[in-house]
């Protein structure tokens, strides 16, 4: 039990900057986050705040210029990138604001991709492909190449291929961001489904207040830190 | 851009297959004459002058595999003259021949024509009771033979006896037999042979042997024509490295994303490198099959045609090896492979989050 309560993600006094010298912008500092298994946490800040920087950080996808991250008690600093890849394939999905599907590839190879990448058979990987598709409400679509879908629908394609894998942590930088209302309440709401029966915890960027006051934790990026809303 | 270097690597391919080709052609047309004006095997005695008919030489070399024939021959220096003008030259005896037969340089030198009587005086000299003369003897010419490709230095040829009693040597004795082989191309094997056979008392040069100078310079023009005609092979890789650069920065995004999905820097790289490499395949295929083709359908036609006076061939050969293309091919994929992997590599090291944040 105590293992189960034990965070997913920890971040210890992560602090980025960008620059040097005299052109050093500092984005933030002192940022702390555990994130658990149910957790369901937005973070909301203005443009520009360093949101996407802190996903990206958390990710192990770039370098703190202080601080940590342990991801399941690894931290990605004592690593390599081959180890980094493969604990982030295995751990995290990542969900884009804009889908970044791969243009030549089918729906259904979209979603295949992560597991072809961790070594799936390509038979196996299809498969289970088709069944997170009929999960997102894409069955139908599964042989459609990115640019005949529409955006609510890309999105959702994107979130069946960050699922795909079953890893415990979602982390989402602005899913709606470039949806119009309708999509986006329906593609926020698959998120929220499906980050629930699949993945331990949910990380939601958005600057978008009305997004994050349908989460469960909200905090708030400033230069100084994460500080809890609600 | 993938288009452009893949009909890059294509030509160049097919260019180099083509120039080897050619080379090859004509090459053969050479060896084969080598091999038809040149014994295949001359066995001679070391550290004296001659065999005997008695020590069995003959009929032992006769008994060993591969061997068609063996002839023995008498070999040695004479003056010729004939109607005033003369010139030495190397005399081989051998049996069969019936008069003399000059070489056309021969001739020309000497104002000589088929049907001339020429006067040979020999290197070795008889006892007179005037003291030592040389032995000198009166033959016809009867023939003259082609310009050669083969020998190393032009030689009168006349009858076996005739040249025995002309160098003072028994009637059984012979400077060295020549062997024909039923596979002139083992001839290296064949003379590894002899030795085993006859032992250190005999030497045994094999054609390529006797004509080392024209065989190296065959082998090396074949070497210095491949690596030039390469070099366009090895543009049209580079070109292949610009495509791939290409293609890794305007996919840099998908890279990313590779990235954040869990492939690892080797896989992003394998997945560039493959991307690059398949061009590259693909162009060294097409350029080999266009090369052949053109190969074949040339010398099958005859397209290129050549004066037979001058060439004893009356159109340009050409020949495909599979060793040649196997060695273009295997060394065309490697170059497109490397070429390839140096964008593949950068492609692997992208800074995965500046990319996404679209830097």
């Amino acid at each position: 039990m105590a293992a189960e309560m034990e965070p997913l993600l920890i971040a210890r006094g992560l602090a980025k900057a960008f620059g040097s010298g005299t052109a050093r912008v500092e984005i933030f500092r002192n940022v702390d986050l555990d994130l658990r298994a149910g957790d369901f946490t937005a973070i909301v800040g203005p443009s520009g705040c360093g949101k996407s920087t802190l996903l990206h950080l958390l990710a192990g996808l770039d370098q703190a210029d202080g601080g940590e991250v342990f991801l399941q008690g690894q931290s990605w600093t004592a690593l390599s990138a081959e180890k980094r890849a493969l604990l982030r394939g295995e751990a995290i999905g990542f969900v884009f604001q804009l889908h970044h599907l791969l243009p030549e590839l089918t729906a259904e190879e979209n979603v295949a991709l992560p597991l072809l990448l961790a070594g799936s058979g390509e038979r196996a990987a299809r498969e289970k492909a088709r069944e997170v598709l009929a999960r997102v409400g894409l069955a139908a679509r599964a042989a459609a190449l990115p640019r005949t879908l529409s955006g609510g629908e890309r999105q959702r394609v994107a979130i069946g291929r960050a699922v795909v894998r079953r890893p415990r942590i979602l982390l989402c930088d602005e899913p709606t961001g470039s949806l119009d209302a309708a999509h986006a309440t329906e593609v926020f709401e698959l998120l929220q489904e499906v980050a629930r029966e699949r993945a331990g915890a949910a990380l939601v960027v958005t600057h978008d207040p009305a997004w994050a006051n349908r989460c469960a934790t909200i905090k708030t990026l400033t230069a100084e830190g994460l500080a809890v809303v609600s | 851009m993938a288009l452009a270097a893949f009909l890059g690597l294509t030509l160049g391919v097919a260019a180099l297959v083509i120039s080897i080709a050619l080379l090859a052609g004509f090459q053969r047309h050479v060896r084969g004459k080598l091999v038809s004006e040149t014994p295949h095997l001359l066995v001679q005695p070391a550290g004296r002058p001659d065999f005997r008919a008695s020590e069995g030489v003959e009929p032992r070399l006769r008994a060993l595999p591969g061997v068609s024939s063996v002839s023995p021959i008498v070999r040695g220096r004479v003056w010729v003259t004939v109607r005033g003008q003369a010139m030495p030259s190397e005399a081989v005896g051998r049996a069969g021949v019936d008069g003399l037969m000059l070489d056309l340089s021969q001739a020309r030198t000497l104002a000589a024509f088929p049907g001339d009587t020429l006067t040979l005086i020999s290197s070795r000299s008889r006892l007179s009771p005037l003291g030592p003369v040389p032995i000198v003897t009166s033959e016809k010419l009867t023939d003259l033979a082609p310009p050669s490709s083969g020998r190393r230095s032009a030689e009168l040829t006349m009858p076996l006896a005739e040249a025995r009693r002309l160098f003072a040597m028994g009637e059984d004795a012979a400077n060295g037999y020549e062997v024909s082989l039923a596979d002139p191309f083992a001839a290296s094997a064949a003379a590894d042979e002899v030795r085993r056979a006859l032992g250190a008392g005999v030497v045994a040069t094999t054609w390529e042997e006797a004509n080392r100078a024209v065989v190296l310079a065959l082998k090396l023009e074949r070497l210095v024509l491949f690596a030039t005609v390469f070099l366009i092979v090895i543009v049209a890789g580079l070109n292949l490295a610009a495509t791939s650069a290409v293609l890794a920065a305007t996919r840099s995004q998908d890279a990313a994303v590779l990235s954040v999905l869990g492939a690892s820097p080797r896989t992003v790289s394998a997945v560039f490198r493959a991307a690059g490499a398949g061009v590259g395949v693909a162009g060294t295929l097409a350029g080999l099959a266009l090369g052949i083709a053109l190969a074949v359908i040339l010398d099958r036609t005859g397209a290129v045609p050549l004066p037979a006076q001058l060439y004893a061939l009356n159109h340009v050969p050409f020949r495909v090896e599979p060793l040649d293309v196997a060695a273009v091919a295997l060394l065309s994929m490697l170059w497109s492979l490397v070429t390839a992997s140096l964008p593949a590599r950068a492609a692997a090291r992208l800074p995965v989050a500046e990319v996404l944040r679209g830097g």
